[in-house]
């Protein structure tokens, strides 16, 4: 037995290293174990290059970078046990949160809103991620890594997108659409065409394309979910009923003024009423056939039944893009300014006869904040609740105009 | 010689056996080992056995110490007191599991 000389040894490290062992201490492991082989088995000095090349082999199947593949990956993954613990308590967990925030909407207890973020954050952000990795790690094919790999960025996408929906927070439709496009137009063709491929996965390829795309249509339906009949038609009934009480009040307080010699004073009340409904109603059929969606002789129960809901189309009407009110509204709010003025100088001056056109404190994104009369009333607010507010204002107009009389 | 199949299945149970049984070894030592303790019937790859013992290091079942050998620097391998129980651990496990097999595969010695 003999020694490896210094250039001997620097050979042999400097060849391990080309070889793709990048690990400093895998090469120091490989160059002992490599000199031990060699100084227990070469025989003749002169053939150190040649011995060396002979029992190269012995340490790989394909070539000498496995090892270092092989250990990396083990290192990797030296935490797979805590990996797995976490992967089961954190799905438990999000389950059973999701679960009981869930009950607690139901029965329109508080916390509900605080256990589904915490549900869908653990979910999306631990339980996927780790079970997408472990997945993955499992698979040996590249495009099965892929297919894992699209799954999970839908599923997180799809969760966080029902959780921003549950909250009515912003972006809620867009990251819903954005995992709904994944899913029919990356995931869906990926799987499929991949798995038809084979013989063997054929038949459940096409089984579970089917399902998928099942499972997917479901929730495209529930993109654009409106309120139940029974919503809608309470919200109906409600403009209705105020729209009745206003043209009821109104006649009375016309037959009021025929039947009574009208003093000028009360003659100018009734200008400066009738003056305000009627502008009111011009714009209240200016939002109804903005909102019409093109159609054409729609009554206002028609737009409340069918784009009652629609959260855009009042405030796109009444306010302009940097949030003030248009002319139109603003116009009625100085008529009502000027009315209240007139009522309180020759009627009254109670202030519970007297419009209610002050600003307002409201719970807003910055705690509270005071916010003005034609904000509270038209912005941000439904179709139908406008065209109700509108309603509303009118005979809270005619009833101060009757009480003048 | 058995195959490799077999093997892989055991490598940790033979490295951490051996090592709970000597002070200090080194990979070469533990390949020699086993090829001589099974009369060549075993012979551990190099390719298998260095991820397991970086692996097991880096769980902290086994620990190393760095020795100068002439020119170039030689790795010791001991078994750390949380690998001595995952060792008894594996021991047993492998010796229930033989008997397993014996039954499954009617392997039992038989009465003359």
């Amino acid at each position: 037995m003999f020694v490896l000389k210094d250039e001997q040894i620097g050979f042999i490290l400097e060849d391990i290293r080309r070889n793709g062992i990048v690990t400093e201490a895998l090469q120091q492991d490989l160059l002992d174990h490599i000199c031990c082989v060699i100084e227990t088995e070469m025989l003749d000095e002169s053939n150190f290059e040649e011995f060396y090349r002979s029992i190269l082999p012995r340490f790989f199947k394909r070539n000498l970078r496995e090892i270092q593949e092989e250990t990396t990956l083990l290192l990797t993954f030296k935490n797979y046990y805590a990996m797995k613990k976490i992967l089961l308590i954190s799905g438990a967990f999000s389950a059973i949160t999701l679960l009981i925030g869930a009950f607690l909407k139901l029965l329109f207890l508080p916390g509900a809103g605080f256990l589904f973020v915490v549900a869908i954050i653990s979910f999306s952000f631990l339980f996927l991620p780790l079970l997408s990795i472990l997945r993955v790690r499992e698979q040996k094919e590249n495009k099965n890594k892929i297919i894992i790999g699209i799954a999970t960025i839908f599923g997180v996408l799809i969760c966080l997108a029902t959780l921003f929906k549950v909250m009515h927070w912003p972006f809620a439709n867009t990251m819903w659409m954005t995992s709904l496009a994944i899913l029919f137009f990356v995931f869906l063709p990926v799987y499929f065409f991949t798995g038809i491929r084979s013989s063997e996965t054929k038949t459940n390829t096409i089984i579970s394309s089917i399902l998928i795309l099942t499972a997917g249509g479901l929730l495209f339906t529930l993109t654009n979910l409106k309120a139940s009949r029974w919503t809608d038609e309470s919200t109906y009934t409600s403009d209705d009923r105020l729209r009745v009480a206003a043209v009821f009040v109104s006649e009375q307080n016309q037959i009021a003024y025929t039947t009574d010699s009208i003093s000028p004073r009360r003659k100018e009340l009734q200008v400066k009423a009738n003056s305000i409904c009627s502008r009111i109603d011009q714009l209240k059929a200016g939002l109804i056939q903005f909102s019409s969606h093109g159609e054409q002789g729609l009554s206002e129960p028609q737009i409340i039944r069918n784009y009652g809901t629609s959260l855009n189309f009042a405030t796109a009407f009444l306010f302009e893009q940097d949030g003030k009110a248009k002319p139109d509204l603003m116009a009625i709010k100085k008529e009502l300014v000027e009315f209240n003025a007139f009522v309180e100088k020759q009627f009254s001056k109670n202030p519970s006869v007297l419009l209610d056109l002050n600003d307002v404190f409201r719970f807003g994104e910055k705690d509270q904040e005071v916010i003005s009369w034609e904000q509270n009333n038209f912005d941000h607010l439904s179709v139908a609740v406008t065209l109700r507010n509108f309603n509303q204002l009118v005979l809270n107009i005619r009833l101060v105009e009757a009480t003048c009389i | 010689m058995y195959s490799s199949e077999l093997i892989k299945g055991t490598l940790k149970t033979i490295i951490l056996k051996l090592l709970s049984v000597n002070d200090k070894l080194y990979g070469y030592e533990i390949t020699q080992m086993v090829k001589e303790l099974t009369g060549g019937k075993i012979q551990l790859t190099e390719g298998a056995l260095y991820p397991t013992l970086h692996a097991l290091e880096a769980q902290g079942i086994l620990s190393t110490e760095v020795v100068n050998v002439g020119n170039r620097i030689r790795k010791y391998y001991s078994i750390t007191q949380t690998g001595k129980k995952v060792a008894n651990d594996k021991v047993d496990e492998f010796s229930e599991f033989i008997g397993t097999m014996m039954d499954l595969l009617d392997l039992k010695p038989k009465l003359v």
